[in-house]
């Protein structure tokens, strides 16, 4: 079989799995029918309420054993009806609500991740080049304060600074704004401090990985061979030395954006911007299930895509992955699927 | 090999040379003043064990040690000082090095080709078409089969030897005045060290450009080095023409070293005789001859200065009791005769002696 075909059909076991715990867990949490119906759900005297309650029961299923009521959002899952949201008008379906907000969230994560990305790499090559000197160490207690300083922090760091005192960047985050643009009233705009607030840390924490990664291959014979060849120091860095240091970041990278999707909830919030984090953060507290449940499946399979692309970029950065004999052992070790 | 008929100029000339390493317990001294001249056109072989400071020696020269060294003495190439000066000038135009294990020493993830031309993009202004012709015209050179279809490969699609060939065609790209190979051979297969030695003295001898050989094999040495330099604890022990050197040793260390090897001549169920002991500690070493410890010649002055150098007719040597002389004898019979030396070193018979 050949190995995409394997992998994906892991990562198909893995989300049904996935989808069973979220499923079971949530059922657990509180009563759905509270959500629907309001105080009636509580009104178990009243012949009227009941009756009421019977029917929302039967509308949403939720009469049904836990097992069936899997199955049964599973299939319309797979047909891509993620359900209806457990409210009493039901409205707007999963489907409608996840199309609305996710790529907001998307956009916010590739700005996000393009900040700290393209921050990162002359950072920990300056810092690798000039390791344990003053440059170095300056970098090493900067990078620690980014990463430490919580983002709900940072945003109103940010916000004060670049918005309220320098009013150099907007404040406001309009969803109907056009995306591509270079004035404030364009998103692209309008994600720079977003962006910035949840890149920062990321762009910290990328240096430290690829600082060390850089370190090392700077030591190995191959620098030494491209120096003896008058090659430029920063053509070193860049062309000889960077390449070969990339796997760590590329794995960091991916399990990042992961998180980055479930993750923006406060960035999303101090923004108002409404993604999917601000929907998982309302739907939580109303505990509509399909909402949750819908925003883990997406975001677990991000997860998933996105390991399954760090695999592809190690193929791009070493020739030696690519090459080898599919049977070996590989000697990076991804994260699995 | 030294071509007699011209007028031979002097690449490299050493003074006192020295580099040290500040480390925590001191400076470790890992060379420790090196005198040596190199003409054009010749080759020298640097022979001594791990730790010899024959690799310190030739990376300081090029100035490839990074900062956190202390150089002395002096280093002229071409006449220019290069002791704490920028060497980058000269890099991958006036010299070059191949260094001992071209899996590492090439660049992983970097097509061979590419590595090659680097050099004649960057210095001699060639358009990618005519480095990449040039280089595959190098390939065929140095004796890789389909020379256009390897330049679009990997270094680990390649052999060892087809690797190092591909450092000597990195070498021969820039086409150096100096070219340092240090331990070429050493990680290769024994069938293609003589190829690759040859080629490289081949390749010296037209382009008449200087080299330096190092390796710990006096076998490598013999053939295709006009001199060869003997170190031993960041010093030179014995420096002498090749054919001197191989006909009358003067000084213990190379003849410990020679015996430490096998020869195809030697009688059938010869023992090798390995050196006893390890090379000296380079930050706290002994104070006067730094073999003495593990010299069968040692004497009690041994111990407390260093011996002069003495040249004879081109013959140089830095010892007290060199080996065939009255004096050498004389220290070697008392020593066999109380059976350890001045250091303490046990002699086991006086026919396993050395």
């Amino acid at each position: 079989m050949p190995k995409a075909v394997k992998r994906f059909i892991g990562l198909l076991g893995l989300l049904t799995i996935v989808s069973m715990v979220t499923f079971g867990a949530m059922n657990f949490l509180g009563d759905p029918l509270f959500n629907i119906l309001g105080p009636v759900a509580a009104d178990v005297d009243n012949p009227e309420s009941l009756a009421a309650i019977e029917e929302a029961k039967a509308q949403y299923h939720l009469d049904k054993s836990l097992p069936e009521r899997w199955a049964r959002w599973a299939w319309d899952f797979i047909r891509g009806d993620f359900g209806v949201q457990f409210s009493s008008s039901g409205q707007p379906p999963v489907s409608d609500l996840i199309k609305e907000r996710l790529p907001r969230t998307l956009e916010l994560m590739a700005v996000a991740q393009l900040i700290a990305v393209s921050l990162a790499i002359p950072w920990s090559v300056l810092a690798a080049s000039r390791a344990n000197r003053r440059t170095d160490k300056i970098s090493t207690i900067t990078a620690f304060a980014f990463v430490s300083i919580p983002s709900f922090a940072m945003a109103v760091i940010l916000f004060y600074f670049f918005s309220v005192q320098l009013d150099f960047l907007p404040d406001t985050y309009t969803a109907n704004d056009p995306f591509w643009g270079f004035s404030h009233d364009h998103r692209l705009i309008q994600l720079i401090l977003p962006g910035f607030t949840l890149g920062l840390g990321s762009a910290a924490a990328y240096q430290r990985l690829l600082r060390t990664d850089m370190i090392t291959t700077l030591q190995q014979d191959f620098i030494l061979m491209a120096k003896s060849k008058g090659v430029s120091k920063r053509r070193v860095l860049y062309s000889h030395a960077l390449r070969p240091s990339l796997f760590s970041l590329i794995t960091l990278l991916a399990i990042n954006i992961g998180f980055m999707i479930g993750g923006s909830l406060v960035v999303e919030q101090f923004f108002r911007i409404p993604g999917i984090g601000s929907a998982v953060v309302e739907a939580t507290l109303r505990e509509d299930f399909p909402v949750v449940l819908a925003v883990v499946m997406i975001v677990s399979a991000g997860f998933m895509v996105f390991n399954y692309l760090a695999d592809y970029l190690y193929t791009l950065v070493d020739p030696r992955v690519r090459h080898e004999d599919s049977s070996k052992p590989r000697k990076i070790t991804s994260m699995g699927m | 090999m030294l071509r007699e008929t011209e007028e031979t100029e002097t690449i490299l000339k050493l003074t006192d040379y020295r580099v040290g390493f500040r480390t925590e317990r001191g400076l470790a001294k890992a060379v420790d003043g090196v005198s040596l001249s190199l003409k054009r056109g010749s080759t020298l072989a640097i022979v001594g064990e791990s730790g010899s400071g024959k690799t310190v020696l030739n990376r300081g020269v090029m100035g490839l040690l990074g900062a956190n060294i202390i150089e002395g003495g002096s280093a002229e190439f071409q006449g220019k000082e290069l002791v704490n000066e920028s060497r980058q000038k000269f890099w991958g135009i006036k010299m070059a090095m191949i260094f001992q294990d071209p899996m590492t020493s090439l660049n992983p993830v970097m097509k061979v080709g590419k590595q090659v031309s680097e050099p004649l993009r960057l210095h001699q202004g060639m358009s990618k078409k005519a480095a990449r012709e040039r280089t595959i015209e190098l390939f065929t050179l140095v004796g890789i089969p389909e020379p256009a279809q390897r330049f679009n490969e990997y270094p680990h699609q390649l052999s060892g030897g087809m690797r190092q060939r591909v450092m000597i065609s990195i070498a021969l790209a820039i086409d150096p005045d100096l070219l340092i190979a240090d331990e070429p051979t050493t990680s290769l297969d024994v069938t293609v060290q003589k190829y690759i030695l040859d080629l490289l003295v081949e390749i010296q001898s037209k382009s008449d450009m200087s080299m330096i050989i190092i390796t710990h094999d006096l076998g490598v040495a013999r053939g295709r080095a006009d001199e060869i330099m003997v170190m031993y604890g960041g010093r030179v022990m014995e420096m002498a023409p090749a054919e001197t050197l191989f006909q009358s040793m003067m000084h213990p260390y190379t003849e410990a070293l020679f015996s430490s090897i096998p020869r195809l001549n030697d009688p059938k169920h010869t023992r090798l005789k390995p050196i006893e002991g390890f090379p000296p500690d380079i930050v706290d070493g002994p104070q006067g001859c730094k073999f003495a410890p593990r010299c069968k010649y040692a004497q009690d002055i041994c111990l407390t200065a260093h011996p002069p150098e003495t040249i004879d007719n081109g013959h140089a040597y830095s010892c007290f009791f060199p080996v065939g002389t009255d004096a050498g004898i004389q220290a070697l019979e008392s020593n066999e005769a109380r059976g350890f030396t001045a250091t303490g070193l046990k002699i086991k018979s006086k026919s396993e002696a050395i």
